[in-house]
C-alpha cells in the first residue's frame, strides 16, 4: 500500500469518526466542517449505493468485453487460456492505475477489476496446470490454492482490502490441508500466529486497511482452527477430505449411544473413546477461549466469533449426545438466550455511568437510522407467520423462524 | 479500537474543533476501552426469538397428541400475553410521530409476542377444525395484528413482518385457488405482487405525506419498490413485461434521482437495464452480439452512473 493511501485511510478514518460524534450529538455541524477540513479527502469516492452498482456494471462489462473475445477467438483452449491472462494482467494493472493515479478509493470500479484480474489468472493457471501440464487434481489443486493465496494476499496488502486477506489465508489453509500433517498445521498455524494477528490488528503503526485485514487473517485462522478440532469434522475427515485425500465413504452421524468404534475409519477418534472425548472437549473449549479473548480485549469481531462457534458447538453436543428432544432443546436454548440477552443488558445498564468492564448497553455512536433500516430488511427476509395447514393435510407447524421473503409460502 | 482517531482526538480539541469535555469519552471509544454492544445485544435477541418461536413450532406439532390442545393452546397464549403485557407496561405513549424505543429489548420482546399469538392463533384454527381454504385468512389476521402492534408501538420491525405477512397472504391465496381451481396463476401472481407493491409504496407515500408514522415509510417504499419491479420481471419471457420493467426502472430511477432516494435508484436503474436488455434480445440471438452488448452497454451505464454520483452526492 502506497504511503499516500494509507494516508488517505487514516483521513477517512477519522472523518468517519467524525460523522458519527455529529449524528450522536456530540458536535455540530461547524465542528464536522472542521474535522474534515483538517483531514481532507484527496480519493475519488462512491457511497454504498453507487458502489455496488459501479461493481456490478463493471464486472459485467468486463465480462461481456472478454465475452466478445473469447467467442471471436473460438474453442481454442491454449487461445482463451492466453486471452485470460493478458486480460487478467490488464486489469490489474487498470486497478493499479485507478488505485494510484486516478485516485480511487471505494469507488466500487477498482475493485471489481482487481477481482476480475485475480480470478482471470487463477483460470490462466488452472487451465496451464490441468491442461497444458496434465497435472493431476492432486498436485494441480494445492498449486492453484497457493497461487490464490499470493495473489489475494498481494492484493489485500498492496490495496487495502481486508476481504482479499480473508481469501487468500482460507486458500493457504486449503493448500495446507494436502500435506500429511494438514490437519495439525490448521490446528498449530493460528495458536502460533494469533497473539501476533491480535496485535497487528491494533498497531497504529498499520493503516486502517492492513489492521482490518490482520483481523480477517484471524478470523478465518481461528475458523481453521475450530474446523481441525471440532467432533464433527474429526468423525467426517473434513479436513482430509479438503486436502484431496480419500479417508472412504462418509460415515452416518450417530449419536454416541448408537455408534459402534468398531464401524469408524482409522483417523476419526471412535465414539465415546478418550480422542472422541478430547475433541468433543476441544469442541467446547474453542468458543470459550474466543469469548474470553473478546471479553479481555474487548474485541467485538472475537466475541461474535465466539458465539457463532457457541452456538455451533451446542447444536454439535445436540447431534452427538441428544441433550433432548429438538423442541425441547430449542425452545429452552431460546429462551435462555433471550434471558441471557435480558440479563446482560440488565446488567451492563445498572453499572456506574451504564458500563461495566469496559463494555455499555447505550448505543454510543451507533447509527441508528442504518440499524433500523437493516433490522426491517432483516425481518422482511427472514420472518413471517406460516399458514396453518389443514390436519389432514399435514402435521401443523407453529409459527415463526421461516425464511424465504414476504411470500416465502405463497409464490412472490 | 481506532488508532487513528486516537491520536486525531487531542489536536483536534486544540484547534477548537472538539469539544474538550466530550474528549475523554471518545478517546475511550477510539483507544477500545469503552464497547458499545448494543446493536450486538438487539441482534442477539433476534436470534433468540428465532430459536424460541422455532421450538414452539416444534413442540405443537411433535406433542399435539401427548400434552393435549387445551394444554398447548394456554401455554402459547400465557407466553404471547407475558411478553405483550410487558410491552404494554413500559411502552410510551401512543404518539403519530416517532417514539423513541424505551429499551433495547422493547422491538423484539413485541415481536416474540406477536409470533406467539399468529401459533397460538393457527394451532386453535387447526384443533377447531376450520377448512383448509379458509385458512389463508390467518395470514391476513396476523398481518393485521402486526401492524395495528407496529403502529401502536412504534416499531419497524412489526411493521415490516406486517407487510411481508400481507404478501405472504396474497401468495397462500393464489396457491390455494389454484389447487381447488387448477387454472393457471402465474398472471395472477404476478399482478398480485404488482398490486401489493403499488399498495405498499402508496401507503408509505401516505403516511410520509400525511406525517402520520412518516419514518415507516422507507419499509413501505422500499418492499413495495421491490415487489412491484420483481411482480414485472417474472413475466419477462414476453417482451411486453420487458418493456414494462423498462419504463418503470426507469421511472423510479428518475423519481428516485431527483429525490437522491440512493437505493430507489438503484433498483430503476438494475430493472430499467434488465427491461432494455430483455428487449434487444428480441433483436438479436447471436452470442457475440449479445456479449459485446454487455460490455457496451454497461460501459455506457458505468459513465452515466459517474455522472449521476457527481449529481446526486451520495456520501460515502
Amino acid at each position: 500500500m502506497t504511503p499516500e493511501l494509507g494516508r488517505a485511510d487514516r483521513a477517512a478514518a477519522v472523518r468517519a469518526a467524525a460523522r458519527s460524534w455529529r449524528r450522536a450529538g456530540i458536535v455540530d455541524d461547524a465542528a464536522l466542517a472542521a474535522v474534515e477540513s483538517a483531514f481532507p479527502d484527496d480519493r475519488v469516492r462512491a457511497g454504498p449505493v453507487f458502489r455496488v452498482l459501479l461493481f456490478l456494471f463493471t464486472i459485467v462489462a468486463a465480462s461481456g468485453l472478454l465475452g466478445f473475445l473469447a467467442v471471436g477467438l473460438g474453442s481454442h483452449a491454449g487461445a482463451l487460456a492466453t486471452l485470460a491472462a493478458v486480460a487478467g494482467v490488464a486489469l490489474l494493472a487498470l486497478t493499479e492505475v485507478q488505485v494510484g493515479a486516478l485516485r480511487r478509493r471505494q469507488g466500487g470500479t477498482e475493485a471489481a477489476t482487481s477481482l476480475l484480474g485475480i480470478g482471470l489468472l487463477l483460470a490462466a493457471a488452472a487451465w496451464f496446470l490441468l491442461d497444458a501440464r496434465s497435472l493431476g487434481a492432486a498436485a494441480a489443486v494445492p498449486a492453484l490454492c497457493l497461487l490464490a493465496a499470493a495473489l489475494a494476499g498481494a492484493a489485500a496488502w498492496r490495496w487495502g482490502y481486508p476481504l482479499y486477506a480473508a481469501l487468500a489465508t482460507a486458500a493457504a489453509f486449503v493448500a495446507l490441508a494436502h500435506l500429511p500433517a494438514g490437519r495439525a498445521a490448521w490446528i498449530a498455524l493460528p495458536l502460533a500466529a494469533a497473539p501476533a494477528l491480535l496485535r497487528l490488528s491494533e498497531s497504529p503503526r498499520l493503516p486502517p486497511a492492513h489492521r482490518s485485514s490482520a483481523m480477517a487473517v484471524l478470523l478465518v485462522a481461528l475458523g481453521g482452527l475450530y474446523l481441525a478440532v471440532h467432533a464433527g469434522s474429526w468423525e467426517v475427515r473434513l479436513v482430509e477430505r479438503i486436502g484431496g485425500r480419500d479417508p472412504g465413504p462418509m460415515p452416518q452421524m450417530l449419536p454416541a449411544s448408537a455408534a459402534s468404534a468398531a464401524s469408524l475409519a482409522p483417523l476419526a477418534p471412535g465414539h465415546g473413546g478418550l480422542p472422541w472425548w478430547s475433541a468433543m472437549a476441544a469442541t467446547a473449549l474453542v468458543p470459550v477461549l474466543l469469548l474470553a479473548g473478546g471479553l479481555r480485549r474487548r474485541r467485538l469481531p472475537l466475541l461474535l466469533a465466539g458465539i457463532v462457534a457457541a452456538v455451533v458447538s451446542l447444536a454439535t453436543f445436540q447431534q452427538y449426545l441428544r441433550l433432548g428432544p429438538a423442541w425441547l432443546v430449542l425452545t429452552a436454548a431460546g429462551a435462555l438466550w433471550i434471558a441471557a440477552v435480558l440479563g446482560s443488558w440488565r446488567w451492563l445498564d445498572s453499572g456506574p455511568a451504564g458500563e461495566r468492564h469496559g463494555f455499555t448497553a447505550a448505543p454510543l455512536l451507533t447509527d441508528a437510522r442504518r440499524q433500523a433500516a437493516l433490522e426491517a430488511g432483516v425481518t422482511v427476509l427472514t420472518l413471517q407467520p406460516a399458514a396453518p395447514a389443514a390436519a389432514t393435510e399435514r402435521p401443523f407447524e407453529g409459527g415463526g423462524g421461516r425464511s424465504g421473503g414476504a411470500g416465502a409460502t405463497g409464490e412472490f | 479500537m481506532n488508532p487513528d482517531v486516537v491520536l486525531a482526538i487531542p489536536a483536534l480539541v486544540e484547534s477548537g474543533a472538539l469539544p474538550p469535555a466530550a474528549a475523554p469519552r471518545l478517546l475511550r471509544v477510539a483507544r477500545g476501552e469503552l464497547v458499545s454492544v448494543h446493536a450486538e445485544l438487539r441482534a442477539l435477541l433476534y436470534a433468540g426469538v428465532l430459536l424460541l418461536t422455532a421450538g414452539v413450532g416444534l413442540l405443537v406439532r411433535q406433542n399435539l397428541d401427548r400434552i393435549g390442545p387445551v394444554a398447548v393452546a394456554a401455554a402459547l397464549g400465557l407466553a404471547a400475553a407475558a411478553a405483550l403485557a410487558w410491552v404494554a407496561r413500559v411502552a410510551p405513549p401512543f404518539s403519530w410521530q416517532e417514539v423513541a424505543s424505551p429499551n433495547l429489548a422493547f422491538d423484539y420482546i413485541l415481536l416474540l409476542g406477536i409470533l406467539l399469538v399468529a401459533a397460538d392463533l393457527a394451532y386453535c384454527e387447526v384443533q377447531l377444525g376450520l377448512p383448509a381454504s379458509q385458512r389463508q385468512w390467518h395470514l391476513l389476521i396476523v398481518a393485521g395484528l402486526a401492524g395495528l402492534a407496529a403502529f401502536r408501538f412504534d416499531s419497524r420491525v412489526a411493521f415490516s413482518l406486517a407487510l411481508g405477512t400481507f404478501a405472504a397472504w396474497r401468495g397462500v391465496a393464489l396457491a390455494d385457488a389454484a389447487t381447488s381451481r387448477a387454472w393457471d396463476t402465474a398472471g395472477a401472481w404476478r399482478w398480485n405482487a404488482i398490486a401489493c407493491g403499488i399498495l405498499f409504496a402508496g401507503l408509505g407515500l401516505g403516511l410520509a405525506h400525511w406525517r402520520r408514522k412518516a419514518h415507516f415509510e422507507p419499509v413501505a417504499v422500499h418492499l413495495g419498490c421491490l415487489l412491484a419491479l420483481g411482480g414485472i420481471a417474472v413475466g419477462m419471457e414476453d417482451p411486453a413485461w420487458g418493456a414494462a420493467l423498462l419504463l418503470a426502472g426507469a421511472a423510479l430511477a428518475g423519481v428516485a434521482y431527483r429525490t437522491r432516494r440512493f437505493p430507489l435508484f438503484a433498483y430503476g436503474v438494475v430493472a430499467a437495464y434488465a427491461g432494455l436488455t430483455r428487449l434487444l434480445a428480441e433483436i438479436s440471438h447471436d452470442a457475440a452480439l449479445g456479449c459485446l452488448w454487455f460490455g457496451a452497454s454497461s460501459a455506457a451505464v458505468i459513465a452515466g452512473l459517474l455522472a449521476a454520483h457527481r449529481r446526486m452526492k451520495e456520501p460515502a
